[in-house]
C-alpha cells in the first residue's frame, strides 16, 4: 500500500465563478439600500432621541442659570407710555386680538404717570425665563427660555425673538420652540384652546397669560410677532409635526402679573 | 472592514489611533449632516 498525499489547492479569488452583470447590479442596489436605510434610521434616532437627550440635559442646567439670573439682573421702574390705538387693518385685529379692559388706558388716569417693572435685556443665549403650561405635561414643571431664535439658541428647546419685548412687559413677546426635536417642548401645542393658562416667570415676577387663539400660518408671516397694544405672549412652533412647512401660532394675553395693573388699568 | 483597518499605514498602535480618529471624524460629520437635515423636520418654529 502506498500512501498518497492529496494536495488541495486553495481557492483563489480568480477561481470563483464570475458574477453576471445583472447580479452585480442587484448586489449594488441591495447594499446601497441597506446603507441608505441605516443612514435614515440613524437620522431619525438622532433627531428624536439624541437631540432630546442633550436638550433636556441642557434645560436642567439652564433652569439653574435662569434662577441665578433672576437674582442678578437689575430691575427698574420706568414710566409706562401706552402704545397708540390698534390699527384695525393689522391681521392681529382681524382675528379679534383686542385687550379685555382697554389696554391703552394706563393705571392712575391720564395725568398721573404709571410705572412698570422692567428688567435688563438678556444677552444672546442667556436663560432668562421659565415657561409653564399646566395643560401640557411636558411643560408642567417649566421649560427654560433663552434669548435668541438662531439654530444654536433653539437647540435648548425654546428661544425668545430678540426684536420683541420680554415676557411680562407691554407689547407682544414672541417665543419660538421645537415641535418634534430638541426636547420637543411644544409637541402638544394643538391641545391648547382659548382660556388655557400659560405662565412665564421672569426676573420681574410671574406673569399669567390666557390663550386667546391658535392660528396656522406660513413661516414667512412675520405679522404674528409684531407689536400690539396690551401685553401678549405669542408662541410659534412648526406645523404639522415632523415638518417645518407651516407654523402653529398661539396667541395669549396677560391676565395677571407684576405689570398687569399698570398696563390694563 | 478588517481589510480597511489593516490597510491603514503604520504599526498596530498607529492603526488603532488612526481608526479612532477616522470614526470620531465620521461621527462629527454625520452629526453635522443630521443637524442640517433636521431643519426640514423641525426648524425650531421661528418665523421670518
Amino acid at each position: 500500500m502506498s500512501n498518497t498525499v492529496r494536495q488541495v489547492q486553495p481557492k483563489t479569488r480568480s477561481s470563483a465563478p464570475r458574477r453576471s452583470v445583472f447580479a452585480r447590479i442587484v448586489r449594488a442596489i441591495g447594499w446601497t439600500s441597506i446603507g441608505l436605510g441605516l443612514f435614515l434610521l440613524g437620522f431619525l434616532f438622532h433627531q428624536l432621541f439624541v437631540t432630546t437627550f442633550f436638550a433636556q440635559r441642557a434645560n436642567v442646567a439652564l433652569e439653574a442659570e435662569a434662577v441665578e439670573y433672576f437674582d442678578e439682573v437689575e430691575i427698574t421702574q420706568v414710566p409706562y407710555i401706552p402704545k397708540g390705538t390698534a390699527d384695525s387693518s393689522t391681521p392681529g385685529d382681524s382675528i379679534g386680538l383686542d385687550g379685555p379692559t382697554g389696554p391703552d388706558q394706563p393705571a392712575g388716569g391720564p395725568d398721573e404717570p404709571a410705572f412698570i417693572f422692567v428688567e435688563g435685556q438678556p444677552k444672546r443665549g442667556q436663560a432668562f425665563a421659565i415657561l409653564t403650561i399646566p395643560k401640557i405635561p411636558k411643560l408642567q414643571d417649566g421649560w427654560t427660555i433663552v434669548e435668541g431664535v438662531a439654530r444654536s439658541q433653539l437647540k435648548t428647546g425654546t428661544g425668545h425673538y430678540p426684536a420683541t419685548p420680554l415676557p411680562g412687559q407691554p407689547g407682544n413677546a414672541a417665543i419660538a420652540g421645537h415641535r418634534t426635536t430638541y426636547g420637543a417642548p411644544f409637541y402638544d401645542f394643538e391641545v391648547l384652546e382659548p382660556g388655557d393658562i400659560i405662565e412665564v416667570e421672569t426676573a420681574v415676577g410671574v406673569s399669567v397669560y390666557e390663550v386667546r387663539e391658535n392660528v396656522i400660518v406660513r413661516p414667512t408671516e412675520i405679522w404674528v410677532t409684531q407689536d400690539r397694544p396690551g401685553a401678549w405672549l405669542t408662541l410659534t412652533t412648526c406645523h404639522p409635526k415632523l415638518s417645518s412647512r407651516q407654523r402653529l401660532v398661539v396667541f395669549a394675553e396677560m391676565v395677571s402679573g407684576p405689570n398687569y395693573e399698570t398696563i390694563y388699568g | 472592514m478588517k481589510r480597511a483597518f489593516l490597510s491603514l499605514p503604520g504599526p498596530m498602535v498607529v492603526k488603532v489611533i488612526l481608526a479612532i480618529i477616522i470614526v470620531i471624524a465620521a461621527l462629527v460629520a454625520l452629526n453635522f449632516i443630521y443637524d442640517w437635515m433636521g431643519n426640514f423636520l423641525d426648524s425650531g418654529g421661528n418665523i421670518g
